[in-house]
């Protein structure tokens, strides 16, 4: 209820300044990026950073590519003109006041900490996009989740290169709550190999964030003991998501509670 | 009775014409020649150091086959560089020389003969240049080879040790090894030589009994020098 | 010789020492499940000892190999580029070009220390004398490290440039067994070959001259020693990096207990740089605040004062 006023708030602040929803739209930021590919109507992007566009980065990708590429700063989208910049938590400050004096709203999304700022956000870009409508089912699907969420949960750590993991109450540790996994409390936010051998969790929740490309990270998660085989439970999830950890992940939730069995 | 040395095919492209050696007994067999005449390299050429295509058989045996203990039997090369590239003992160095498994007294033999006992221990960094000629010398007699090749052994020696040399050369020749050494002291070569060898531009020009060839032409035309009243002469 | 026996002991209590501390969180997981216990010395503990091990019994027996052949106690596999192309070769098989197989890694090392050795043969020639050996191995391995930072910055993976440090400084932590076999075996096996090269390594303190003299043929020995030294190493840095000094301090001592024979050193240097490695893994984890120091940097603190102390006393032994 809370995110819906919020959001009316926002059209009301706008509805003097533009009553016309913004022609063209440009995204410095990944994580806003995808918020308008699945908000903004199609005429409405003029750009979006590179990243988008890249397969290993997003499931969205494919559908970026129809946009025109950004590199995340003002400069390389001020020739475009656009009506609206969207960017996430901050440099914010400076760009804001330098996209004021050439003609050009800024709505700055701040990151997300918990499963109510990521309606926050999908609420603020709707209605700065005049698209409010197009804010609800991504919403619905979100509450619904979370009154279902299931009440056992199991013991588990999400793994990344090299052993990075969430923190306990991060809001990645509350996606997993909503899929039926604690994440597990650990120092510095990272597991060792050790760890995973003595107290391994029951269930594993391994990224292949760029699991084809080669780093030390992804050597780590190659020893036999960040595999999980012996004790864990170990589950594949598609890491592109965990960067964001936006609305896009209420897929991915969905998707786990029915491997898990929840 | 087998010939000392009998080598054939010995060349080093641009260095050494190709030419063929025969000792047929132990001898003392001094080389002289001006500065690039070929010295080094024959010795060279009969030590096979870069020389693949000559023959050289020492007592009947080709030394091409020889295993690297044997080989050590058959000859020794002693270079004019006196280089010893890691601070051992004197001892230690005279032993390289020995085949593997060889008892360590025959190391000390050639240190005595080269008096180096009180030495023995010593790195031969800390020798002076003469104690570590001898020392590079006590390696080479140590083994009692069948043919050694010396190449400028009296440099950087004094004037008493380069007489001591010649005469531990000549007793090493009387005890049937053959020796073969190149030289630039004429005079030496005259007093201990029992065959000399005369070299110029790559090849072998005289060779022969020492006095004759000094009395004769080959050194006058060779080194543009003769034996006057007075000792040696520019011609 | 009291050496023969205090080097073994050294180098088991060394490598026990590596294996069992820390002690208490080892007593205590043995109470609680001795099966569990036995796992993680065998799964964790194990690869790195053993890595530690081998990895610098290999760099001192390379070092030693080096030395000798060049007649130089300053060339070592990390001042003549070897360890830093390796290193370079690994990171462009894996990174840019894709292959990251433990084969394809090493395969790619080995190349890479092959071409840094056989460019400062080219550069230096095989009779170098210090200073041009120096400038050309230290020429080559700037270049190598440069193009191997390069190489980590313009890879397809955006952590690759933080593996920089593992690449140049070395690392020995969290390898599996597997990893540590594919080090340790070509690593043992090529010190072995290399033991086997001993007299003609030491025959050539007379000069290359007499070496061949004494039946040796110095050309194929040259290239034996090269290829061998191309190979373990190479082997051990597709592993665990480039590590450095080790292979420049441990034939120098080695040297001094064989009566400065440096094919006979071959065997003490490799103890002696096992020793020297376990030890720096033992004082990479003292580290304090429970960070982790790159094992690099801990050779380097040991080994560069050593190798100024090295240079001023060569100085003044040349000034004597």
């Amino acid at each position: 209820m809370r995110a819906f006023a919020f959001a009316s708030a926002l059209s009301l602040a706008f509805a003097g300044a533009a009553d016309a929803a913004p022609r063209r739209v440009a995204s410095l930021n990944l994580c806003t990026d995808e918020l308008l590919l699945l908000l903004a109507a199609p005429e409405q992007i003029a750009s979006l950073t590179h990243l988008s566009q890249s397969e290993a980065e997003t499931p969205l990708w494919r559908q970026a590519r129809r946009y025109r590429k950004n590199d995340g700063s003002l400069v390389s989208v001020a020739p475009l003109k656009p009506d609206l910049i969207v960017t996430m938590g901050g440099g914010a400050r400076d760009r804001g006041r330098i996209a004021a004096r050439l003609g050009m709203r800024t709505l700055d999304v701040p990151y997300p900490q918990t499963i109510g700022d990521i309606e926050k956000a999908v609420a603020s870009v709707a209605a700065a996009l005049g698209r409010s409508t197009a804010a609800q089912p991504v919403l619905a699907r979100i509450a619904t989740l979370s009154a279902t969420a299931p009440k056992r949960s199991a013991d588990a750590v999400w793994l990344g290169g090299g052993g990075r993991s969430v923190g306990a109450g991060s809001l990645g540790a509350q996606w997993m709550a909503l899929a039926g996994l604690k994440q597990r409390r650990l120092t510095g936010d990272r597991i060792t190999l050790e760890q995973l051998l003595v107290r391994p969790p029951a269930v594993l929740l391994r990224s292949n964030y760029r699991a084809g490309q080669y780093s030390g990270e992804q050597r780590w998660l190659s020893h036999p003991l960040a595999k999980g085989a012996v004790r864990s439970r170990t589950v594949t999830t598609d890491g592109r998501l965990w960067t964001c950890m936006g609305p896009l992940l209420a897929g991915e939730v969905l998707r786990l509670r029915r491997e898990l069995g929840r | 009775m087998t010939a000392p040395l009998a080598a054939t095919g010995l060349a080093l492209p641009g260095r050494l014409e190709p030419t063929d050696l025969l000792v047929d007994a132990p001898s003392l067999v001094c080389l002289v020649g001006p500065n690039g005449s070929g010295k080094t390299s024959l010795l060279h050429a009969l030590a096979g150091i870069g020389a693949p295509s000559s023959t050289v058989r020492i007592g009947g045996v080709d030394c091409g086959g020889a295993a690297p203990a044997e080989r050590r039997r058959l000859l020794a090369f002693l270079p004019a560089s006196r280089e010893a590239a890691w601070p051992v003992t004197v001892r230690d160095l005279v032993a390289l020389g020995l085949p593997a498994g060889a008892a360590a007294a025959e190391a000390d033999w050639a240190i005595a003969a080269l008096a180096l006992e009180e030495f023995a221990n010593r790195r031969i960094d800390q020798l002076s240049t003469g104690e570590r000629s001898r020392a590079l010398i006590a390696r080479a007699l140590a083994p009692k080879p069948r043919l050694l090749l010396l190449d400028e052994p009296v440099a950087n020696l004094d004037p008493l040790w380069q007489l001591r040399l010649m005469d531990l050369l000549k007793r090493t020749v009387a005890a049937g090894q053959t020796v073969l050494i190149a030289l630039h002291d004429l005079d030496l070569a005259a007093r201990y030589a029992d065959r000399l060898i005369v070299m110029n531009a790559r090849r072998i020009v005289a060779d022969g009994e020492p006095r004759a060839l000094i009395e004769g032409d080959a050194i006058r035309s060779v080194f543009g020098i003769q034996m006057g009243k007075d000792g040696w002469q520019p011609v | 010789m009291k050496a023969r026996i205090l080097l073994p002991a050294l180098l088991l209590l060394l490598f026990a020492a590596s294996l069992l501390t820390p002690w208490s969180d080892f007593a205590q997981l043995w109470q609680q499940d001795q099966a569990l216990a036995l796992a993680v010395l065998q799964e964790l503990r194990l690869p790195r000892a053993s890595l530690a091990l081998t990895y610098g019994a290999m760099l001192g027996a390379a070092g030693a190999a080096i030395q000798a052949l060049f007649a130089n106690p300053l060339a070592s596999p990390d001042l003549t580029g070897t360890t830093s192309g390796a290193a370079l070769g690994a990171v462009v098989t894996a990174y840019l070009l894709g292959f990251a197989s433990p084969l394809a890694l090493s395969a790619g090392a080995v190349a890479g220390a092959l071409g840094a050795l056989l460019l400062l043969l080219a550069l230096a020639g095989p009779k170098a004398e210090t200073a041009t050996l120096l400038l050309a191995g230290l020429a080559i391995s700037a270049l190598a490290g440069a193009l191997t930072t390069l190489a980590l910055a313009l890879a397809p993976s955006p952590f690759a440039f933080y593996d920089a440090y593992d690449w140049l400084m070395g690392s020995l932590i969290d390898r599996s067994l597997s990893q540590a076999a594919f080090a340790g075996i070509p690593a043992l096996l090529t010190i072995m070959l290399l033991l086997r090269l001993r007299a003609p390594l030491d025959a050539l303190t007379l000069g290359e001259d007499v070496a061949i003299s004494f039946g040796y043929d110095v050309r194929r020995l040259r290239i034996e020693i090269v290829s061998l030294t191309a190979l373990g190493v190479g082997a051990c840095v597709a592993i665990c990096g480039a590590i450095g000094f080790i292979g420049l301090v441990a034939p120098i001592f080695a040297r001094r207990l064989t009566g400065g024979h440096p094919g006979r050193a071959i065997l003490p240097a490799a103890a002696l740089g096992g020793a020297l490695l376990l030890a720096a893994d033992l004082a990479v984890r003292a580290a304090p605040l429970g960070r982790t120091l790159p094992i690099g940097v801990v050779t380097a603190l040991l080994g560069a004062p050593f190798f100024l102390w090295l240079v001023a006393h060569m100085r003044w032994r040349f000034e004597r």
